[in-house]
């Protein structure tokens, strides 16, 4: 879900124009490619207002969406967890990564209600209260950030990193992150926070 | 009234070239640190002072301002690339669910400027339902002939098929170049292009206002807090003390985000018409279209050199494409190589209707260091000189001499240069073809007058520095906490920096490089007031005279009596805190009035998919006394990884049909990302500098000048042709690679 076409097709469709015609058949199937004449899966919403229920970061947050609503806003304009960034909205630069039941997505690209009955995890719940996550530490002692505003989707990439592998060498960890992008220049030293918090956790 | 001065014997310069120089400086201020000064906190590495902010995601950017009955605003665009506006029907947008406030921007019979013109503006209770609004936004347009390719544009030089600009030499200012160019031993021409770059800022532009009667408080994504203030003030026709701007945080500008904007105006117009807060945040398409870009450049160099490799004509034409404007577009060459040169200079401007140019990061000088660059390195083969002694015989920058010779040794340039550009390495895979390059860097950057810092001591001795100036991620904050330690001699940990709040004391706008090199002596001169304050107060409290207390070192000290901790100093103080305000004097003649670096790149070059990758690069860069040492080395890093980025991989592309970018979004606008990343060391060359008390220089554009030029020399040194076109992608290094077998 995190990285575009293995092939480099481009998409033939924007996500807007099938989520308006989503919302206008009523369907809950969004699995990507899917068409809205075949909803599938357990639930059907029609246009307008619903409330779901998320488990967001180990607690039940109930919540007004559309069928429309994106993962990502409904976090950031519903619930306030704003460390998730909208920086391009379609899956391309990682800043609003959150994980789902432990697998980093692009909260822009997955429906809030396609969350439903999904742990959430973002960046805020990455760590509780005032501790820090090994993580967070280390990108703190590299300065691995600048502006910070890719820092979120990074550390959460990164922490999926760490879910799947023991001990990334310097190319996994590049590969593992190459879904997230920095304007100001920060990879090298991400890179060495993520190896560092491996070497603690290790 | 002339300030008293008093002078103060400095040493200047850099270990191995120290000079002793005589400063005047006004006898408010302090002595200059200089190249003798031993420091406690100064240099060091520190963790930057918003790190656990940022990594936790608590810190709030004006994109994730969330109010009570926060609406959220879009702008309505024109989809045409140049025309008039003829009718525009706004009800049934007012009509849609949600909506609360439409206003026009345009008026029938408005020039449109630009496809991405702003023509309305929306506010609804969520995006989606401003979208929705947006969608019955009824738009009629007289649309005329628009030229968006500059080739095409009016004013824009010929080029024949091999890419060089057919057009003579002008006539203005000829004789004394052409008098040299006929007398150079060996004359080369070429001309270099390059593209449209997007700042990309990763936080769009845009801010979230909120209105309390006739007050407007806003939370702006900026690089000008104070400059946001004045353009509203100006633009919505209220008083700037009515206006406060917050810029906590920012997620990158890079030059572009100076003023509120159409957009910002517009989040506030909204808001007033709704009596609601909007937040106004530009799409990631309108960011790449609508918000400015790094204008592409045409230009012409013809220089002649001697047998010696002395450089002895230097003539520079440039065409400058900085959108609809037709203003901005300009470039500029290094200055340190042709100090004694006949050298002429011809700046154009091409209008295309395309959204306008805006300064970014080193404007216009990432494009001229490309260029001549270049052109140092393909007269440097013309006469079989190593590029590297080329420079050394023509740079007249002592900084930057040491600094080649520095560099050089640290990247072992001798050894790892191709000796046979064109050939693969003996014995390596044929496939790939490796190259070294280098480039000069410079920069002005010295800061200047107009800040102000307030400091504070507590009881508790916590110490507070503030200012209203913004924080781009540079480590500002940082640098205010660092340096009031030093001076008061306590740990860092003991200082909270505050920035972004123009109710706090006035700071600069972010550009240029100033912002550390001006605000680093304001913090100092604060903390030194506050530590002769807290002495004096001191003093009360035991009753002494108070020229016999002196605050020092983290301690104070009474002649011939007791020494008292920081912290016990500060207990004395009860409710009665120490509140002073620190000045920031003019700049005095120092050592030097701009910063000297160089980089060096290394390349591979795939022959058979003429795809470029950079292996490693190295910079070695001046910025006057480090202050934070760890967020100045990162911000090196980034400068060389955007530099990276703008030489392989950033394009605009334009649909010339129909004047439209086709790239507006992060999958088809390549961005350098993780997997491009090559291996990168920064050296910050220390000098002393002695023209403020701390005598900080900027080094946000200096970087960002030369990383394009050395990895096209690299290029030039693995393939053995130059590319003159950047960004380097494979089709040009592809046509490059033919034409040097065909040769």
């Amino acid at each position: 879900m995190r990285h575009p076409p293995e092939d480099g097709t481009p998409p033939t469709f924007s996500r807007r124009a099938f989520l308006k015609g989503a919302s206008a058949a009523a369907v809950t199937g969004t699995v990507p490619g899917a068409l809205p004449t075949a909803p599938s899966g357990p639930t059907s919403y029609a246009p307008g207002s619903h409330a779901i229920t998320l488990s967001v970061n180990g607690g039940e947050r109930r919540l007004e969406v559309e069928p429309r609503t994106t993962l990502l806003d409904a976090l950031r304009d519903r619930l306030d967890l704003t460390g998730a960034k909208k920086i391009c909205d379609r899956g391309a630069c990682g800043g609003c990564t959150v994980e789902l039941d432990g697998i980093a997505v692009n909260s822009c690209m997955v429906l809030a209600i396609d969350a439903v009955g999904m742990k959430v995890t973002t960046i805020e719940g990455l760590a509780p209260g005032e501790a820090l996550h090994p993580l967070q530490e280390e990108f703190v002692h590299c300065d691995a950030l600048q502006c910070g505003f890719c820092t979120p989707g990074f550390v959460m990439a990164a922490h999926a990193c760490l879910n799947k592998h023991k001990n990334p060498d310097r190319a996994t960890i590049q590969h593992e992150l190459s879904g997230n992008l920095c304007r100001c220049g920060t990879y090298g030293r991400v890179f060495e926070a993520v190896e560092r918090a491996a070497g603690r956790k290790g | 009234m002339n300030p008293r001065r008093e002078e103060h014997e400095i040493t200047v310069g850099f270990a191995g070239n120290a000079k002793k120089i005589k400063v005047k400086v006004d006898d408010r201020d302090l002595r200059p640190w200089d190249l003798e000064t031993k420091f406690q906190t100064v240099g060091t590495d520190q963790a930057r002072a918003d790190g656990v902010a940022k990594v936790t995601g608590r810190a709030r950017y004006a994109y994730d301002i969330n109010l009570p009955g926060l609406l959220h605003g879009l702008i309505v665009r024109a989809p045409i690339a140049k025309g008039t506006l003829k009718a525009l029907d706004l009800e049934a947008a007012k009509a849609m669910p949600g909506v609360k406030a439409v206003l026009a921007t345009k008026q029938p019979g408005a020039r449109i400027r630009f496809a991405g013109d702003d023509v309305a503006a929306i506010a609804a209770e969520t995006l989606d339902a401003a979208r929705d609004a947006a969608e019955k936004v009824r738009m009629e347009f007289t649309a005329e002939p628009h030229v968006t390719d500059v080739l095409e544009a009016p004013g824009a030089p010929k080029l024949d098929q091999d890419g060089e600009v057919t057009a003579p030499w002008p006539e203005r200012g000829a004789e004394r170049i052409e008098t040299a160019i006929q007398a150079a031993r060996h004359v080369r021409s070429a001309t270099y292009r390059c593209e449209v770059q997007t700042h990309s800022s990763l936080e769009t532009h845009g801010l979230t206002a909120r209105w309390y009667g006739d007050r407007l408080t806003v939370w702006a994504s900026t690089q000008a807090t104070f400059g946001t203030r004045a353009g509203l003030a100006g633009t919505l026709r209220i008083p700037a003390e009515n206006i406060t701007v917050h810029t906590e945080f920012m997620g990158g500008g890079f030059g572009s985000k100076f003023q509120p904007g159409i957009e910002g105006v517009l989040a506030c117009r909204l808001a007033k018409a709704a009596d609601a807060p909007v937040k106004l945040m530009l799409s990631r398409h309108e960011e790449h279209t609508c918000a400015g870009n790094r204008p592409g450049a045409i230009i012409q160099i013809r220089a002649g050199v001697n047998d010696d490799g002395k450089i002895t004509a230097f003539d520079y034409r440039c065409w400058g494409e900085p959108g609809f404007t037709g203003q901005g577009g300009g470039t500029r060459a290094p200055s340190d190589y042709f100090r004694d040169t006949a050298r002429r200079d011809t700046q154009d401007n091409v209008a295309t209707d395309m959204d306008a140019g805006r300064a970014m990061r080193a404007p216009g000088w990432p494009q001229g260091f490309f260029a001549t660059e270049l052109m140092l390195d393909e007269l440097a083969a013309a006469i079989g000189m190593d590029p590297l002694e080329f420079r050394l015989k023509n740079d007249r920058n002592e900084v930057r001499l040491a600094e080649w010779r520095q560099g050089a040794e640290a990247f072992r340039w001798a050894e790892r240069r191709n000796k046979t550009p064109g050939q693969p390495r003996a014995g390596g895979d044929p496939r790939w073809l490796h190259g070294c390059g280098l480039s000069s860097a410079a920069w002005g950057g010295m800061g200047g007058p107009g800040a102000r810092v307030t400091c504070r001591i507590h009881a508790d001795a916590r110490v507070e520095v503030r200012n209203g100036a913004q924080d781009l991620g540079t480590g500002l904050k940082t640098v205010l906490q660092m340096l009031a330690a030093e001076e008061l001699g306590i740990p860092v940990a003991m200082v909270t920096p505050f920035v972004g709040d123009t109710r706090d004391p006035v700071g600069p706008a972010s550009g240029g490089s100033v912002t550390t090199p001006t605000m680093a002596p304001a913090v100092r001169h604060a903390a030194a007031l506050a530590r002769r304050e807290l002495a004096a107060r001191v003093a009360a409290k035991l009753g002494v005279d108070a020229a016999k207390v002196a605050c020092a070192g983290g301690q104070v000290t009474v002649e011939g009596g007791q020494t008292l901790s920081f912290v016990d100093a500060c207990k004395l103080l009860g409710s009665d805190t120490v509140e002073v305000v620190g000045e920031r004097f003019p700049n005095h003649q120092g050592y030097a009035n701009s910063v000297a670096g160089c980089q060096f790149a290394e390349v591979r070059v795939d022959r058979h998919t003429g795809l470029v990758q950079v292996l490693d690069m190295l910079a070695v860069q001046d910025c006057g006394t480090v202050v934070a040492r760890k967020q100045a080395e990162s911000q090196t890093l980034g400068a060389m990884i955007q530099g990276v980025s703008y030489a392989l991989h950033e394009q605009r592309i334009v649909d010339h049909l129909t004047g439209r970018m086709v790239n507006g979004d992060f999958l088809y606008y390549k961005l350098t990302g993780p997997l491009d990343m090559p291996a990168m060391r920064a050296i910050l060359f220390p000098v002393a500098n002695g023209h403020t008390n701390v005598g900080a220089a900027g080094i946000g554009e200096p970087v960002a000048v030369a990383p394009a030029a050395a990895i096209a020399n690299a290029v030039f040194n693995a393939i053995g042709v130059p590319v003159r076109h950047l960004p380097l992608t494979p089709d040009k290094i592809l046509k490059a690679l033919a034409r040097a077998r065909r040769v």
